[in-house]
């Protein structure tokens, strides 16, 4: 509880401090749910299943107010509440739009987490909605003509995605014995074949939007491109692994039944996804929207090693969900510094910023290396386990999946040579201590992860196994 | 039955002691009075307090005060209260139209608690007669003009419609008490083959259309646009929020005291609702003016409160309170009804601002406002009668994400130049205050239900 409650009022006391808060205030505040993060992980540990934590009747005495914790939820709250600092730090210009700006990020960072804590449907489906206000008011500050309808569109894209959730969620609800929203009563409920197309469907439709899987994803360069740096970082560092982590946690436990019929659908799409994203990310100009369709690759190939319901597929992905926000939140801040100082972001217009900035172009590396999934670079583990899971489901999905490494080298290699080497008439500023700290922070992932990713893929495995094992006794229970 | 008294009494002192006088002087007494009503119905409904008097002294086969009508008088009287108060620095206006507002407002608790048509037909003809006069007090105003004399003639036409029914229903039971017209169709429905009189399904028909005419439903909604834009802000808050609310409740009874061929009803009251949110939303998608847009999205309201219940009421009459009470003050002489009239108001005053967003995501059914906890009240009832209703009610919320986002864009999107539009918000408190119990209400659903249930 405390870990929602705290950015909340985090949040409150900074736009009650308005101009009087500065960003050592912030990035205090905001780094505070890393230590309760913290006390979580050494009282509830991560190897017993998925715990309640925090227990109220809500509603009525069935619809409640439930969090709980385990590995899977461990990760995301880590990857949320290391990376807010980031963005806190470093993402938000010092202009008029600061304080507003750091107020809805930390108010983001509590919705966030209630979302992936939530254990109750109708607590995740608030959360889930929660965490939509504050961003559509962030990205609502992009200047520019068409701002609202940018901004419109991806609100209503989201919207109806999570209308379509919540009526399945409320079928569910409906199809309990005691009438109860509570993870274990929705994941009793026995579904025909028909029913749980239509109920996975719904859910689906909610993740796939925001994830955002092949048909789906629209909304989303333009969202990325034009926001301000913080509503970019927030929406594909953290806000898209929702999507991710409800696959995992809510899709494939409550409609196992639908599984089977949805599966080569989705890893056809993603795969589909991921060759589409690197190819138009190889034509761009703006860096900016480069980096959103690289990671409308990279996510990709995460839902498709979600989908191969392996044990090592499942794994790779969240380990991959964790390095693709670390990573992408990090491209993004090198381009919000490179357009901080030199007024663009367009890569024709860049060239040898190396020079004036050492510094900064090993960073820069270090990210861009990472992204590529160079061995002992926090990308490769992950992006190997799920291209094997993938090859064990279909060899020839790997074999286009596969292609990705080669045209992700070509695209992220082709933005640092353009922006970084060369001759060029821009500079890159020194860089600020806050920037320190932000880039020495990513830093530590990208490597910690390429060289021990076991570490990492330890929290996760009991999460992961049982639900492997809920799809598995499904199957069972099926055939 | 104490609500109407005490509503009665205080319209008449407010009618009488103000001949002459400005309105200001006596808006805080209404407010006092329809604040006492609420309080004292509520009370009555919980037992804390009993007032059997009064209730002798109407037979108990013309009006009866249960906990539910008690519960719905209580609410009724609070909205009255929160629309009086919001609205109370109307200074051009005369002490009459505070005591019109108070005795339409007996006509809903009449509505609310008949037990004899004539009662029912009474409360309509009550309640109608004084927004009427109403719709059309902004004198010089010719939209103000052409909105009572359009809401005047279809009103006097649908309650022709009614009163027809009636008559069919009188002679296909015998009876025009609730208890005694529902026995015959009851039983011949009970013994299965037997036709239901045409009689009494040609006197529901009319009788349905008398009352969705009032609640502006499709497709009876037609003078409702028009209407709630000439009309003066405060009555068409009070047209969209009571006398819709007031309408339902008479409805509903009307249909449940018809036992078995309610089912058949409700059926074809579903496809109404289905119709009435999509078309009010669609609509309401392309319309220019603020007051058109809001009546075409309490249009599509009244589609969902075809799907009844309390809390609905509650959430979305607060809401409209609130928002309609923000364009009134935002109003400008250069910019009388566009959205305009929003710009920059994030700038201008946050808080205003961020009042209108509660509203505005409240109506949208957004969590967590109580619009939402609404809807999903609502939702997870209707479903068990069709799961249709459902596919196109969250089809209608997202639909009308497109036309309550342009406040939210208006407010905080357009940049104006220079502080020519300041405009003062003298009611910032009440703003402010109606935002946070639309969120606490969200928040916490559980404590107002337990209060009401």
């Amino acid at each position: 509880m405390e870990i929602i409650l705290i950015p909340i009022i985090a949040a409150l006391v900074t736009a009650g401090l308005g101009k009087r808060s500065n960003v050592w205030i912030s990035t205090l505040l905001s780094l505070i749910p890393l230590a309760v993060l913290y006390t979580y992980f050494t009282r509830f540990g991560v190897d017993t299943g998925w715990k309640t934590i925090f227990d109220l009747p809500w509603i009525s005495e069935n619809i409640r107010f439930t969090l709980g914790f385990d590995g899977l939820t461990g990760m995301l709250l880590l990857l949320t509440n290391l990376m807010v600092p980031v963005i806190v730090m470093a993402g938000i210009r010092d202009d008029e739009n600061r304080v507003k700006l750091t107020a809805l990020t930390l108010f983001m960072q509590g919705a966030l987490n209630g979302v992936f804590m939530a254990q109750d449907g109708l607590m995740f489906y608030i959360f889930w909605e929660l965490a939509l206000i504050p961003i559509y008011f962030i990205t609502l500050t992009m200047s520019g003509e068409n701002a609202f309808k940018i901004t419109l569109r991806f609100f209503l894209y989201t919207f109806i995605g999570s209308l379509a959730m919540l009526a399945s969620l409320l079928y569910l609800f409906l199809h309990t014995a005691d009438y109860s929203f509570s993870f274990e009563a929705l994941r009793a409920v026995e579904l025909s074949r028909i029913e749980s197309i239509w109920v996975g469907a719904g859910i689906l439709l909610a993740f796939a939007v925001k994830i955002p899987l092949l048909p789906f994803h629209s909304w989303q360069a333009d969202t990325y491109t034009h926001s301000p740096a913080a509503g970019s970082m927030l929406l594909s560092g953290i806000m898209l692994k929702m999507g991710l982590y409800g696959l995992l946690r809510w899709y494939l436990p409550l409609a196992p039944e639908s599984i089977e019929f949805f599966q080569p659908w989705i890893i056809g799409l993603s795969v589909a996804g991921v060759l589409y994203g690197a190819l138009i990310a190889i034509r761009q100009k703006d860096m900016k929207r480069l980096i959103a369709f690289s990671s409308l690759s990279h996510v990709a190939l995460i839902a498709a090693g979600i989908f191969t319901l392996t044990a090592e597929g499942l794994e790779g992905g969240v380990l991959q969900m964790f390095v693709h926000g670390v990573n992408v939140i990090g491209l993004f801040l090198v381009v919000e510094l490179i357009e901080k100082s030199t007024g663009t972001r367009l890569l024709c217009e860049l060239g040898g910023l190396a020079k004036s900035n050492r510094s900064f172009m090993i960073f820069f590396m270090l990210l861009a290396l990472g992204t590529v999934a160079v061995p002992f670079t926090n990308g490769f583990p992950g992006e190997f386990m799920l291209l094997k899971a993938v090859y064990m489901y279909n060899p020839n999905m790997a074999l286009l999946a596969g292609l990705t490494i080669i045209f992700c080298a070509v695209y992220i290699f082709r933005m640092v040579q353009f922006s970084m080497f060369g001759e060029g008439k821009h500079e890159v500023s020194s860089l600020k201590w806050n920037e320190y700290v932000a880039f020495g922070i990513l830093s530590v992932a990208v490597l910690l992860i390429g060289f021990v990713p076991q570490l990492f893929v330890d929290v996760v495995h009991s999460s992961i196994l049982q639900i492997v094992t809920w799809i598995s006794e499904a199957k069972g229970v099926l055939s | 039955m104490i609500a109407l008294f005490i509503t009665f009494f205080a319209a008449v002192v407010i009618l009488f002691l103000g001949l002459n006088k400005k309105e200001s002087s006596f808006s805080n007494l209404a407010v006092v009075a329809l604040l006492a009503s609420s309080i004292c119905s509520f009370c009555n409904a919980k037992g804390l307090c009993n007032f059997a008097i009064l209730e002798s002294w109407v037979p108990a086969n013309m009006m009866l005060f249960g906990y539910s009508e008690h519960m719905f008088a209580s609410l009724l009287a609070f909205i009255s209260a929160a629309i009086v108060f919001a609205f109370r620095k109307n200074d051009n206006l005369g002490t009459d139209q505070l005591g019109l507002i108070m005795f339409s407002l007996c006509g809903a608790f009449m509505m609310i608690s008949y037990q004899h048509i004539v009662m029912l037909f009474l409360g309509i003809e009550v309640l109608s007669i004084p927004l009427y006069v109403l719709a059309g007090s902004k004198k010089e105003s010719l939209a103000s003009n052409e909105a009572s004399l359009k809401y005047f003639l279809m009103g006097a036409f649908s309650t022709g419609i009614f009163l027809l029914g009636t008559a069919f229903i009188y002679g296909g039971t015998g009876s025009l008490e609730l208890e005694m017209m529902g026995i015959k169709p009851s039983f011949m429905h009970a013994m299965e083959g037997m036709p239901i009189p045409t009689l009494i399904n040609a006197g529901l028909i009319l009788m349905s259309v008398g009352l969705l005419f009032k609640v502006a439903a499709a497709p009876f909604h037609f003078w409702a646009p028009d209407v709630y834009e000439g009309s003066p802000n405060r009555t068409t808050v009070f047209m969209a929020t009571i006398v819709k609310i007031t309408a339902f409740v008479a409805f509903n009874k009307l249909l449940s005291t018809f036992g078995g061929i309610h089912n058949t009803w409700s059926g074809w009251l579903c496809v109404l609702g289905m119709i009435t949110i999509v078309w009010g939303n669609l609509a309401g998608l392309v319309q220019n003016g603020v007051k058109r847009t809001l009546a075409f999205s309490s249009i599509a309201h009244a589609g969902y409160l075809v799907m009844f219940l309390w809390y609905y009421g509650f959430a979305y009459a607060m809401a409209s309170v609130l928002v309609f009470l923000i364009s009134h003050q935002s109003a400008t002489d250069k910019n009388p009804v566009g959205f305009d009239m929003f710009n920059g108001l994030s700038k201008r005053s946050p808080w205003v601002a961020f009042a209108l967003v509660v509203g505005v995501l409240s109506m949208a059914g957004i969590p967590i406002s109580a619009g939402f906890d609404a809807k999903f009240y609502l939702f997870s009832f209707a479903w068990q009668s069709s799961p249709w209703l459902v596919g196109v009610g969250l089809l209608g919320s997202a639909i009308s994400i497109g036309y309550y986002f342009k406040f939210i864009k208006h407010a905080f999107l357009v940049k104006v130049e220079g502080d020519e539009r300041a405009v003062e918000y003298n009611d910032k408190g009440l703003m402010i205050l109606i935002a946070a119990l639309l969120l606490l209400a969200g928040a916490m659903p559980w404590v107002l239900l337990k209060w009401v249930f």
